[in-house]
């Protein structure tokens, strides 16, 4: 990644002091100290982190990671999941399923893929699942560090700016993450969609994994600004649950939040299974009678004409 | 390491002074005077500009700069000092952006260049910057205006009006007297203007004048309209040295009358 | 996929690129602005690949801002184009190269006069009157040297990209749905609805 400020160095002058900030760099003097690197020294300082010895660490990594490739590769990444976030005008809705698949073994159904970066900002995890714990977590790390400096709460734009420059700077090294920093700041709620290609996008309504068609299809057509929260909880809810059904990646469980102006809530733990056959049941609020399934939902309803009965 | 260690200009004296530091103090005190004034919603910096020779193109001595769309800068002390601060701080500004998205605030600037100038009093080979700075403007997303100050050694404050430079005790004192929340902007720049005529004998001519009355919304005075607000000074001034002398008039008429009147008792007045 | 076109008429530039962001056979994004204003007169439409294209074109944009602020004058567009090209030819010789496309329109207020440039990911720069990035490159070139009229005026200009635009939609399999355009004059940028 090219840095910023050494691209300005024109004259021999100025060369001179950069040597002497290199020196009082190599003395720990840096910015950073003074809390003034837009609150992230050790992004501008380079950021230390160890890679596969080897001369092209994204091979290595494929080598043994491609499980379609080599069926009996030694590490298995987590990959197949469901993650959606929407902004409406009562906040951010963000759902996610809870499978861990490993090739065709579910690995787990009971995975937290909602990363509680701080009280205020939500991430979701999509890819492998520890590239999306460690640097989100790492994410939290700096965006406390940017409220102590600044003596402000960390935009829902720099954040997500932030991690997005983190993994641009390993790109091509085999990162995988696709994820949406979900949080309320000054502007209101925001969503932004992450990935590991350095993309950055800032929008309304997010999906990500392999079941993110499905959960788009339902989403999509159900979605509006004005949302009440419980239809707003609801099309979360039923988004995740169409994927969970539809993609055998996805599954398991939904968890729920919601991100509102003083911070995120969990509203809660939801079996697909259960949604499928019973729904989220009576006292779930703008939840419909009955299950989400389609026999259910259509239970007694048939498209054959009425044949009349010979006499 | 021993090779920064015979490296520092900047040591302590046996009495715990930094001799550099204060030299550079001294140099801000030798450059030319600048006024930040903060009103209700707007901020204004005065600066006095030194004379420029008769074959001397003015518009390449500038002492009050924008450092972004939403922050500006002036300074006093060595000339070509500031130049290299505010280059380093204009990098900053643009790369804030580049990181967060978001523009600077005020006060990171100021922490920013204050770091700076920090590191300059405790590093080898290096001398301090020979520059005070008063750094003015808006935070986005807030109608608050700001004004910082910083200093050679790497204090930086906050302040609701404020003077460096040559004559800057003075000038502080006036305004320490005459300032008030919530200046208007007209009350604003005149305070500004009144308090720089403390040092400048020139007038209009040797002063500069920047507004900012909201973020990014930058207006820098012309010759005619400073000339206009210096003349008014001028008259209420003359004005009120009238009042003051006609009063003094009076009172010595008075004076002079009780003074008849104690002379011959029991006189026309009873 | 990804398309952008640009061309010049009497004292305008005009430079169109679609709004979809895409991630393999998903639409992430219907509304992407790919069109950069880097000072008063200067236009930069950037595609290719993801990540590459926004961090290239935000290290322009911010670097050409400091340039005005530090010069209270704008980089005029030769030399704005002169130094993004070299930009991106060094950035080819370094460990991770931007592969970023772009198209560079800009009128300059010194001559009065509008410049477009094509430049490509290996730091190809070209003089144009008009150009396309994109498979969208495959119907418009053509087209273009067919209609594009160099002193037309800016609803003839319009025009002639509608066509390029339509043409594309017509046979291209992958084209992108919604374009944004805009347009640099002596009066500055503005955003056009086609």
């Amino acid at each position: 990644m090219n840095s910023f400020a050494s691209r300005f160095i024109a004259s021999s002058a100025e060369n001179e002091i950069r040597q002497a900030k290199a020196m009082a760099e190599e003395e720990g003097l840096t910015d950073a100290m003074w809390g003034s690197d837009a609150g992230f020294g050790s992004l501008v300082t380079g950021h230390a982190f160890n890679v596969p010895a080897v001369p092209d660490p994204s091979a290595f990594l494929r080598l043994h990671t491609d499980d379609h490739a080599d069926p009996n590769c030694k590490i298995k990444i987590q990959h197949g999941t469901t993650t959606l976030a929407f902004r409406y005008k009562g906040g951010v809705i963000v759902a996610v399923d809870s499978r861990a698949t490993a090739g065709s073994y579910i690995a787990s159904g009971t995975v937290k893929k909602v990363i509680e970066i701080n009280p205020y900002l939500l991430g979701t995890m999509a890819g492998g699942a520890a590239d999306c714990q460690y640097w989100e977590t790492y994410l939290g790390i700096q965006c406390r560090l940017h409220e102590l400096r600044n003596k402000e709460r960390i935009s829902v734009s720099a954040a997500s700016k932030y991690l997005s420059n983190l993994v641009y700077s390993y790109k091509g090294m085999g990162l995988s993450m696709g994820t949406m920093i979900c949080g309320w700041d000054k502007t209101g709620p925001a969503v932004f969609y992450v990935d590991s290609d350095g993309t950055r996008l800032k929008g309304d309504l997010f999906s990500v994994g392999s079941g993110s068609t499905f959960a788009y299809g339902v989403l999509d057509q159900g979605y509006s600004w004005d949302m009440s929260d419980e239809e707003a909880q609801e099309l979360g809810r039923r988004s995740i649950y169409a994927a969970g059904h539809r993609d055998a990646f996805s599954g398991n469980t939904i968890n729920l939040y919601h991100v509102q102006e003083d911070g995120w809530k969990f509203i809660g733990n939801y079996d697909v299974t259960k949604m499928h056959y019973e729904g989220p049941g009576p006292d779930v609020p703008g939840a419909p009678v009955g299950g989400y399934g389609y026999d259910v939902r259509t239970h007694g309803r048939f498209s054959v004409l009425p044949t009349a009965v010979p006499a | 390491m021993s090779r920064s260690y015979d490296r520092a200009l900047t040591v302590f004296s046996p009495d715990g002074h930094l001799f550099q530091v204060e030299y550079a103090l001294e140099a801000v005190r030798k450059g030319t005077c600048a006024v930040g004034v903060r009103g209700a919603d707007v901020v204004v910096l005065g600066v006095e500009k030194k004379s420029v020779l008769q074959l001397q193109d003015p518009r390449t001595v500038r002492k009050v700069v924008m450092l972004d769309d939403h922050v500006c800068l002036a300074f006093a002390g060595l000339t070509a000092d500031g130049r290299v601060l505010i280059d380093k701080a204009r990098v900053e500004c643009q790369s804030h952006r580049l990181t967060v998205e978001d523009p600077v605030t005020v006060e990171y600037i100021t922490r920013h260049i204050a770091g700076i100038q920090q590191r300059y009093t405790q590093s080898g080979g290096v001398r301090p910057f020979g520059i005070s700075t008063l750094i003015v403007g808006f935070d986005p997303h807030d109608s608050q205006p700001r004004l910082y100050q910083t200093e050679p050694s790497g204090i930086y404050s906050a302040w609701k009006a404020n003077a460096i430079g040559r004559s800057s005790k003075t000038v502080r004192e006036f305004l320490e007297k005459n300032h008030k929340d919530d200046l208007t902007r007209d009350q604003a720049i005149k305070l500004t203007i009144k308090s720089l005529l403390e040092v400048v004998q020139t007038g209009a001519k040797n002063i500069e004048i920047s507004v900012m009355e909201s973020y990014g919304k930058v207006t820098n005075l012309d010759l005619p309209q400073i000339e206009a607000i210096v003349q008014e000074i001028e008259r209420e001034k003359e004005a009120e040295a009238e009042r003051k002398r006609s009063r003094l008039a009076a009172t010595a008429a008075g004076q002079a009358a009780m003074a008849t009147r104690a002379e011959t008792p029991g006189g026309s007045g009873q | 996929m990804e398309c952008s076109f640009a061309l010049t008429g009497k004292d305008y530039v005009l430079v169109a690129a679609d709004t979809t962001s895409a991630r393999s056979i998903i639409k992430m994004k219907i509304d992407e602005d790919k069109i950069k204003t880097l000072s008063p007169h200067l236009l930069m439409a950037y595609s290719g690949e993801p990540g590459d294209t926004v961090q290239f074109a935000e290290y322009i944009e911010r670097n050409i801002r400091l340039y005005h602020i530090r010069n209270l004058y704008p980089l005029r567009p030769q030399s704005a184009a002169a130094w993004i090209r070299r930009s991106l030819a060094e950035s080819l010789r370094s460990r991770h190269p931007y592969s970023v496309n772009l198209l560079v329109g800009g009128f300059d207020t010194a001559d009065q006069s509008p410049h477009l440039y094509w430049i490509d990911y290996l730091g190809t720069m070209a003089t144009v009157p008009y150009a396309a990035h994109g498979y969208g490159s495959y119907f418009a070139s053509s087209l273009l040297d067919r209609y594009h009229n160099p002193d037309g005026t800016l609803e003839e200009g319009l025009a002639t990209l509608r066509r390029a635009i339509d043409e594309t939609s017509k046979r291209l399999i992958v084209a992108p749905g919604k374009y944004m355009v805009k347009v640099v004059d002596k009066d500055g940028i503005r955003e056009i609805e086609l």
